[in-house]
């Protein structure tokens, strides 16, 4: 009997890791690796330069599922938290990040424009740009 | 001529590329550059006065092109402020057009960044901050008035890296005279001051330093110097802020302390509650005082704030109740 319940259970853990998101960080293949504060610190706009290149951040839209969760996960800052953060910086002189409609989007983008970082899921990653964190949920 | 100036841009950015969001400013056309601005209206209630006041109305104007950005920030004090003294009405005006912030920004790398122009001191964290709309009550406490010097004309400069935590390092220089020198708390014509800050999860801790020389009118001590700790923790909904500081002439303590302990519960993210415990003392022209402040503020959207408060001073004749309403666009 201990057995058949090992069995199950093993077989819930495999099936709910197989179904788990992974996402990515990603950005343009020239970029430097960056810690996840570092990451965190380029989207609040506290670094602006990295390796003498302007460091881009681009977010999804405001709406988008993923959205939410990397600023949960890497921000750790609720919606309206950042909200607030942004009016503040608006006195400071700093612009919240570009917003861009679609994960493709982001993609292209982070291809294209030296400095760019971007975050989309895992599964659209390729070889045209790099990867900085993942993360799964 | 700055009228002009603001008027101009004021019609370019009718055409900005981005939509406008109340409390995010906009782009001119498809210039590096956005503006916004913000006012407040404050009333005050004592035993004896009652004072209504446009407080500010000021205008910004920032942007940024490759490694370098900038920050201008106009602002008209004081613009209008009527009193009612002992049944005595006065009226003044202010209408001069006052620089409050004009600085450039290098950002060498993910590092070091240089400013020279004048900006707000890095010293604590109510200075960073200090306008109506963005702080959490009408009044300021006493410890960011007395201690340093709010703004810095010169050179600064700061080292940021990232570990555990952040850390932050700050330098201050001023060897020349103030742009709008009168508009700050001490005018001054040199100022040097470091800063250390470290941030881990919720928490952020300060320490400042530095040397100034007051060229106030009423001076008694030219060379000041001032040392401030602050800490700060912050969840979604709470807030806890406090600084502590003191300042010393060559030969005796001017300010022997000014400290405040602040705390705030956000109910919703438009209601918003908070006590503050201050308390300083002061050798030069003695004074001390204690208070304990009741605030509420109601925010229908974040840039705009409702805010009340009522302070019981260790005098019970300067306790106060105070209004405001301020909007950051």
């Amino acid at each position: 009997m201990k057995t058949v319940i090992r069995t199950i259970l093993l077989l819930l853990i495999i099936n709910s890791l197989s179904f788990a998101s992974e996402y990515a960080i990603i950005s343009n293949i020239k970029m430097k690796e960056l810690s996840e504060a570092q990451i965190k610190a380029i989207y609040l706009k506290k670094i602006t330069v990295v390796n003498d290149i302007s460091v881009v951040p681009v977010n999804l839209g405001a709406m988008d599922s993923l959205r939410l969760k990397f600023e949960n996960k890497i921000l750790d800052m609720s919606f309206e938290r950042l909200k607030s953060y942004w009016t503040k910086e608006h006195y400071l002189g700093k612009r919240p990040p570009l917003s861009m409609q679609s994960a493709q989007s982001v993609k292209a983008f982070v291809k294209n424009v030296e400095g760019a970082v971007g975050y989309v899921n895992a599964e659209i990653v390729d070889s045209d740009v790099k990867v900085l964190y993942r993360w799964s949920e | 001529m700055r009228y002009i100036i603001l008027a101009f841009i004021f019609i370019l950015s009718l055409q900005g590329d981005e939509e406008y969001q109340l409390g995010k400013g906009t782009q001119v056309g498809s210039l590096p550059f956005y503006v916004g601005g913000y006012f407040s209206l404050d009333y005050k209630h004592t035993d004896d006065i009652d004072r209504y006041r446009v407080d500010d109305i000021a205008i910004l104007g920032y942007g940024n092109y490759e490694k370098f950005s900038y920050m201008a920030e106009f602002e008209f004090k004081e613009y209008y402020v009527k009193t009612y003294e002992n049944g005595v009405k006065t009226t003044e005006k202010d209408n001069k057009l006052y620089t409050e912030r004009l600085y450039l920004d290098y950002n060498l790398d993910e590092n070091y960044m240089f400013r020279v122009g004048k900006y707000n001191s890095p010293i604590g964290f109510w200075n960073l901050l200090p306008i109506n709309v963005l702080r959490e009550t009408t009044s300021n406490p006493i410890t960011s008035s007395i201690i340093f010097p709010k703004f810095t004309t010169g050179l600064g400069s700061s080292y940021l890296s990232y570990g555990e935590g952040e850390l932050k390092i700050d330098a201050i220089l001023q060897h020349n005279d103030g742009i709008d020198a009168e508009y700050n708390n001490y005018k001054i014509d040199r100022h040097y001051g470091f800063g250390i800050s470290y941030s881990i999860d919720d928490y952020t801790f300060k320490l400042n330093s530095g040397y100034f020389n007051n060229l106030t009118d009423n001076r008694v001590n030219e060379d000041l110097y001032y040392m401030l700790l602050s800490a700060k923790y912050e969840s979604e909904k709470y807030q806890f802020l406090t600084e502590v500081g003191s300042q010393k002439s060559k030969s005796q303590y001017t300010t022997d302390y000014a400290l405040y302990v602040q705390g705030l519960y956000r109910f919703t993210e438009q209601h918003i509650g908070v006590i503050r415990v201050e308390s300083y003392e002061q050798s030069i022209n003695p004074t001390s005082d204690d208070m304990l402040i009741f605030g509420y503020t109601y925010r229908p959207l974040y840039p705009i704030a409702i805010k009340s408060e009522y302070q019981f001073h260790s005098k019970s004749s300067q306790n106060q109740f105070l209004f405001s309403f301020s909007v950051l666009f």
